[in-house]
């Protein structure tokens, strides 16, 4: 997500609410009832996970196709990481962070793995990781209030620094390493390495995220 | 410390490179700085997946809901089992921001530093496996020798004492004498390497927990000289060990053509 894919409107300032907006509500109690779902799961009930799955799989499976690029190896990291989960239900706690997070995490890890485990395989074209994804998002995202969280995370990014933002995006949906990054932008690895950090800061600011 | 705290953002991004990740993994252990912002960051990377969102093909559904109805949840972590069920007071009094550092966490760093420190002593090891192995595997000599000199190793002499260790002797399909110790009842197995042939610059060895046909990745254990590691996988479920050789960064799927050993455990 380059400069001219966001929204260039919110003047760099962070976008908080005062007063806690129905979309701060609705995703409380959709982070609620996915720990529901993961209890159940933990206990064997494949209709929990199942939801759990329709609840979670466009994002999940959105960061892997985004890391990997190519819809084969990202079908094999969905496929290990819904079944880890699975597997793994019973050892989530919510002391350790909300299920998408826990998720998300764990399928950024395995998609990154997978890159750096065949990419001679993969043709690494980086400038998808810029391109493409507003179409995408529109084709998915129906609802009024999931909208609203696209674009929350959206003006969050729009509030970072430049170098801040294309750090933080070639690190994450590139799958790049800190000094394949810092190669990237011709930049010291120490340069990237503040950069990455402070965008994350200023994202979670931005976003008022609580772990 | 100032320096390697910064290290913080990438690691959550999974953008460390492999000597930094194992420095930062370190002093993650020890600093709950670094462990809360680990935790917000990686609800904040969490945030950034809703920019990527797609509709996966329907047949993966169908068959990640297919893959599932054939295997079995693991039961519950035991330090986990009471957090989960009534949190501690000490837990539920303090806010969130300053609860103490997860335990499992806490616990499985606690490991990951016991294995280096295990590295360490791997030279003074060395001798004791020769002896075992040369006795075909009789792990008992190993157990006293070892009890003696190496009394800091509390987990590995906690399993080479289980009452029901099984040690797993093999030679590797490009030589080196391994062994696999094995306990059921504490669900942990260790990997004993004497003499491993060396790999290539970017390749290693990895360790594998088989559930009948399916390959689990493990740790990864370096080519050349004596090793030992523990298998971070519980044995839950698990019907085999083996040993391959992969890329640097390790693999998900063994590479057929490198596999070393593939061990099958008594039940």
């Amino acid at each position: 997500m380059n400069a001219s894919s966001v929204p260039p409107d919110t003047g760099g300032q962070p976008v908080r609410s005062g007063s806690r907006s129905a979309a701060d509500r609705g995703r409380e109690t959709e982070a609620a009832h996915l720990v529901e779902l993961m209890t159940l799961s933990s206990r064997g009930h494949e209709e929990a996970f199942a939801e759990l799955y329709d609840r979670t799989s466009q994002r999940i499976y959105g960061i892997i196709l985004r890391v990997l690029r190519s819809p084969d190896h990202a079908a094999e990291v969905m496929q290990e990481v819904y079944v880890e989960a699975w597997r793994q239900s019973a050892r989530y706690s919510p002391e350790k962070g909300s299920v998408i997070a826990w998720m998300t995490t764990m399928a950024h890890r395995r998609a990154v793995d997978r890159v750096r485990s065949v990419s001679s395989e993969v043709a690494r074209d980086e400038r998808y990781a810029f391109q493409g994804g507003d179409r995408e998002i529109d084709q998915v995202w129906d609802g009024v209030e999931q909208r609203i969280d696209v674009e929350r995370v959206r003006r969050g990014m729009a509030s970072l620094t430049p170098i801040q933002r294309e750090a933080l995006t070639l690190a994450y949906f590139g799958g790049y390493t800190q000094s394949q990054v810092a190669q990237l932008l011709k930049l010291p690895l120490g340069t990237v390495k503040t950069r990455i950090r402070d965008g994350l800061i200023g994202l979670r600011d931005a976003l008022g995220v609580e772990a | 410390m100032s320096e390697i705290h910064g290290a913080v953002g990438s690691y959550v991004v999974n953008a460390l490179d492999p000597d930094e990740l194992e420095e930062f993994e370190a002093h993650l252990a020890v600093c709950p700085t670094c462990t809360r912002e680990v935790q917000e960051f990686g609800e904040t990377a969490a945030e950034l997946s809703l920019l990527a969102s797609v509709t996966p093909p329907p047949t993966l559904r169908s068959s990640i809901l297919a893959a599932i109805s054939e295997v079995r949840p693991l039961p519950p972590e035991p330090l986990a089992e009471g957090a989960a069920a009534e949190p501690s007071p000490a837990v539920s009094e303090t806010a969130p921001a300053e609860r103490p550092i997860d335990e499992l966490a806490q616990k499985k760093l606690a490991l990951r530093r016991q294995q280096r420190r295990t590295r360490i002593l791997t030279a003074l090891v060395a001798a004791v496996v020769a002896a075992a192995l040369a006795l075909g595997g009789v792990v008992y000599g190993l157990v006293n020798a070892r009890q003696a000199q190496v009394a800091e190793q509390a987990e590995a002499t906690e399993l080479l004492t289980a009452p029901d260790v099984r040690t797993y002797t093999a030679t590797m399909k490009d030589g080196g004498q391994i062994s696999f110790v094995v306990s059921r009842s504490l669900n942990r197995a260790m990997f004993i390497g004497k003499d491993l042939p060396a790999v290539g610059a970017d390749q290693t060895y990895q360790l594998w927990t088989l559930e009948g046909q399916h390959p689990i990745p493990d740790n990864l254990v370096a080519g050349g000289g004596d090793r030992q590691e523990f298998f971070r996988e519980s044995l839950n479920g698990v019907t085999g060990l083996a040993v391959s050789v992969e890329n640097a960064a390790g693999a998900q799927q063994p590479n057929p053509s490198t596999i070393q050993v593939v061990t099958e455990l008594a039940a």
